[in-house]
C-alpha cells in the first residue's frame, strides 16, 4: 500500500460512495465532550463540558472556548489539538479580511473560510480530516449568529445545536426548551440545564465553560465566578 | 570685427591673405565673424530666443493670388498651465516674413539657425503639423480672399483642437497690395460648435406599448 | 514630463445634502496631442458608488476592470454591495500591493453609504487614503480645481445647485489646463436617482 501510486490520499471513496475517513472523524467528534450553543434574541451563548483526565490538572490552564475575533467565539467537540490548527487558520483569515477591507469579518464569511479549510483536508494528499466539529458564535450587522461546522466541511446556521457525546439527548432537550424570543440570560440558563442533563458527576464552574456575545458585539468567556452565579440561579 | 580662423580645420584650403580688398570675402582664409560682445554665450542664447518659434502656439501664413493670409491662435502656456487665454499674436510672426513687392506676394520662413526658405505656405509652433494637414488639403493659389480666410481659420481651429498647447482665439489677417487688414477673430470654443453642431442623438429604439394579445 | 501627465486628466467629487456629484473631463491625449474626446474616467461600482481615476489611461482601464471584478466577487460571496468605506480600503490595499511598481493613477471615490450618508475620498497612486467632507480633486488640472472648488463650494447644497457648482468648477478649471478638458462628464447621485450628463465644453 505504501508504495502504491494511489496511497497519496487517505480519503478515498469506498465502492458504496462513502468517504469512510470522514465518518471516522465524525465518530471522533461523537465521542468527544459535549458542546452546545443557543442563539437568543439579543445574543448567542456557547457552552461545553471541560472534563479533565485527572484532578491534578490545573483547570485554569485549559481554555476550550476561544476567540477568533473580538466579536466571534468558537468551541469544539472532538480532538483538542486539531481545533488549535483551525483556530489559528481562522484567526489569520479574519485578520486578512480586516487588512483588506478595514472592517471586521462577518460571521458567515469566517465560517465559510474555516469550512473551506476543513473541506480541503478531506481532498488533499498527505493529510487527514479534522477530528473536530465547531460551534461558531458571533454578532454582526445581520444580528446574532450561530454556526456548526463539521469535519466534512459542511456548515449550517442553527437556532440551537449540540455535538459530542450526548448530542441526541442534548438536542432533544434544546428542542423542548428553545423559544424564538429567548433573552441571552435565559439562553445561558438553558445551556447550563442542557449540559447538566447528561452530565456525569457534579457540574461546577471548574468543569464547564461558557462564552457569550450580546448586543455590545464583544465575545467573552465567562469567569468561574460568573458561572457560579448562573449555576446558583438555575438551582 | 573679430574673426575666428577655421583654416586649420581644412588642410586643403588655399592660403590667401586676409586683407580687406574687394575679393577679401571670396579669397580670404575660411572664417566667420564673431559678434562684438564680452558675453558670447549670453548673446547666442538671446539671439536664438529672438527667432525661435514660440512653443505652445500655432501660426500659419500662405500666399495666394490676392495676397497673403496670416492666421494664429492666442494661447500662451507655461508647461501645462494656460497663462493667457486671449493674446493677440503679432500678425507677422517672428519666423515668417510675408509681404508684397513688384513680383507679387512673397513668403519666407526663417529658422533659428539662420535657414531661410521661400514658399507658398508655412506654419510654425506646436500645433503646426495639424495646421499643415488642413492647409495642404485645402490650398489653391486661385482662392478668393473669403475662401483663403476661411482656410486659415479652419486650419487654426483644427490645430487648437488637436494640440493641447494651442487654443483661445483664431485670428485671421489678410495682407494685400495696399496693406494689412484683420478678417476675423473667433473664439475657437464657439468655432468648434459652429463647425460641428451638436446633433441630438437619435433614439435607437422607441419604447412603445406592447400590442395587447 | 511626469507619467501622470502623459494623457491629461481632471477628476472632482463634491458632497451635497444627502447626495454627491462626481465629474471628470473627457480628453485622452498623448502629451500635447489630443487623441480622443470621449474617454471614460468615472466608473460605476454599483448604483451608489463610483470611482474616478486620473492619471495614466492604460492603468485607469486596467484598475477599473480589476475593481469591477473584485466587487462582483464580493457581491457573490457576501450577498451585498460594498459600502463606500469598505471599497476605499480595498482600493487602497490593491494599490499598495503594487508599492514598487504602482498603477500610475490617483483614485477619487464617491458613494452613498448606509442611511444615504455621502462619502468621498481620494488617494495617491500607492493607496494613501485622504478623506474629505467637502470636495476632492485629482489630475493634471488639480491645482485649478482646488482653486475653483475652494471658492465655489458651499456646504449642504441641494442636488440641483450641486450639479451646477461641480459643472462650473470643472469647466472653469480645465480652461486653465492644457492637458485636460474637451468636454465634461458629470454624475449626480441622490438616494433615489442618478443623473448623468455630458457637458459641452471648449474643445481647445
Amino acid at each position: 500500500m505504501g508504495d502504491s501510486q494511489y496511497s497519496f490520499s487517505l480519503t478515498t471513496f469506498s465502492p458504496s460512495g462513502k468517504l469512510v475517513q470522514i465518518e471516522h472523524a465524525l465518530m471522533a467528534v461523537g465521542s468527544g465532550q459535549t458542546s452546545l450553543g443557543i442563539k437568543a434574541a439579543n445574543g448567542v451563548v456557547i457552552a461545553t463540558e471541560k472534563k479533565l483526565p485527572s484532578i491534578l490538572v490545573d483547570e485554569t490552564s485549559v481554555q476550550k472556548i476561544q476567540l477568533l475575533t473580538t466579536d466571534i467565539g468558537v468551541v469544539y467537540s472532538g480532538m483538542g489539538p486539531d481545533s488549535r490548527v483551525l483556530v489559528r487558520k481562522s484567526r489569520k483569515q479574519a485578520q486578512q479580511y480586516f487588512r483588506l477591507y478595514r472592517e471586521s469579518i462577518p460571521v458567515t464569511q469566517l465560517v465559510r473560510e474555516t469550512a473551506t479549510v476543513m473541506q480541503e483536508f478531506t481532498q488533499s494528499g498527505g493529510v487527514r480530516p479534522f477530528g473536530v466539529s465547531l460551534l461558531v458564535a458571533g454578532y454582526d450587522d445581520n444580528g446574532p449568529q450561530l454556526f456548526q461546522v463539521d469535519p466534512s466541511g459542511s456548515y449550517f446556521s442553527w437556532k440551537a445545536s449540540a455535538m459530542g457525546k450526548n448530542v441526541s439527548n442534548a438536542k432533544t432537550f434544546l428542542e423542548k426548551r428553545y423559544t424564538d424570543d429567548m433573552e441571552l440570560d435565559d439562553a445561558v440558563h438553558t445551556a447550563i440545564l442542557t449540559l447538566k442533563e447528561g452530565f456525569e458527576g457534579q457540574i461546577s464552574s471548574k468543569n464547564i465553560e461558557i462564552g457569550i456575545i450580546g448586543t455590545d458585539r464583544n465575545f467573552r468567556v465567562l469567569t468561574p465566578a460568573e458561572i457560579d452565579d448562573y449555576l446558583a440561579e438555575v438551582e | 570685427m573679430m574673426r575666428i580662423d577655421t583654416s586649420g580645420l581644412d588642410p586643403f584650403a588655399p592660403f590667401t591673405s586676409a586683407s580687406g580688398d574687394v575679393y577679401g570675402d571670396v579669397l580670404s582664409v575660411p572664417s566667420f565673424e564673431l559678434p562684438r560682445t564680452t558675453d558670447f554665450d549670453g548673446f547666442q542664447k538671446k539671439s536664438v530666443q529672438m527667432v525661435k518659434p514660440a512653443k505652445g502656439t500655432t501660426t500659419l501664413a500662405f500666399i495666394f493670388k490676392d495676397g497673403v493670409i496670416v492666421a494664429a491662435d492666442s494661447r500662451a502656456s507655461m508647461g501645462g498651465y494656460i497663462c493667457m487665454s486671449i493674446v493677440y499674436l503679432f500678425f507677422l510672426h517672428r519666423t515668417m516674413i510675408a509681404g508684397w513687392d513688384e513680383t507679387g506676394p512673397g513668403l519666407y520662413y526663417v529658422d533659428s539657425e539662420g535657414g531661410r526658405l521661400k514658399g507658398k505656405r508655412f506654419s510654425v509652433g506646436s500645433g503646426s503639423p495639424y495646421a499643415y494637414g488642413v492647409l495642404d488639403d485645402g490650398y489653391r493659389y486661385n482662392m478668393s480672399v473669403e475662401e483663403a480666410g476661411e482656410l486659415g481659420r479652419r486650419a487654426i481651429y483644427h490645430a487648437t483642437f488637436r494640440d493641447a498647447a494651442s487654443g483661445g482665439v483664431a485670428s485671421v489677417y489678410h495682407v494685400g497690395p495696399n496693406g494689412w487688414q484683420k478678417l476675423s477673430g473667433d473664439d475657437v470654443g464657439d468655432l468648434h460648435y459652429k463647425y460641428y453642431p451638436v446633433i441630438a442623438a437619435p433614439v435607437e429604439q422607441e419604447m412603445s406599448e406592447a400590442p395587447s394579445a | 514630463m511626469s507619467i501622470f501627465e502623459y494623457n491629461g486628466s481632471a477628476v472632482v467629487a463634491m458632497v451635497g445634502k444627502n447626495c454627491f456629484a462626481i465629474a471628470s473631463d473627457r480628453r485622452l491625449g498623448v502629451n500635447l496631442q489630443t487623441i480622443a474626446t470621449d474617454f471614460q474616467r468615472i466608473h460605476k461600482i454599483h448604483p451608489k458608488l463610483y470611482i474616478g481615476l486620473s492619471g495614466l489611461a492604460t492603468d485607469v482601464q486596467t484598475l477599473s476592470q480589476k475593481l469591477a471584478f473584485r466587487h462582483k466577487l464580493y457581491v457573490l460571496r457576501e450577498e451585498r454591495d460594498m459600502r463606500p468605506e469598505t471599497f476605499a480600503s480595498l482600493v487602497s490595499a490593491l494599490l499598495y500591493e503594487k508599492r514598487f511598481g504602482p498603477y500610475l493613477c490617483m483614485p477619487v471615490i464617491a458613494g452613498l453609504g448606509d442611511d444615504n450618508v455621502p462619502f468621498i475620498c481620494t488617494m495617491d497612486c500607492l493607496g494613501a487614503k485622504e478623506l474629505a467632507k467637502d470636495f476632492v480633486v485629482s489630475g493634471t488640472a488639480s491645482e485649478s480645481l482646488y482653486g475653483a472648488c475652494e471658492s465655489m463650494f458651499k456646504a449642504d447644497m441641494e442636488p440641483d445647485e450641486l450639479f451646477e457648482t461641480i459643472s462650473q468648477a470643472l469647466l472653469a478649471s480645465v480652461d486653465r489646463d492644457c492637458l485636460s478638458g474637451w468636454g465634461g462628464h458629470v454624475l449626480l447621485v441622490t438616494p433615489t436617482e442618478v443623473h448623468e450628463k455630458t457637458l459641452k465644453g471648449r474643445m481647445d
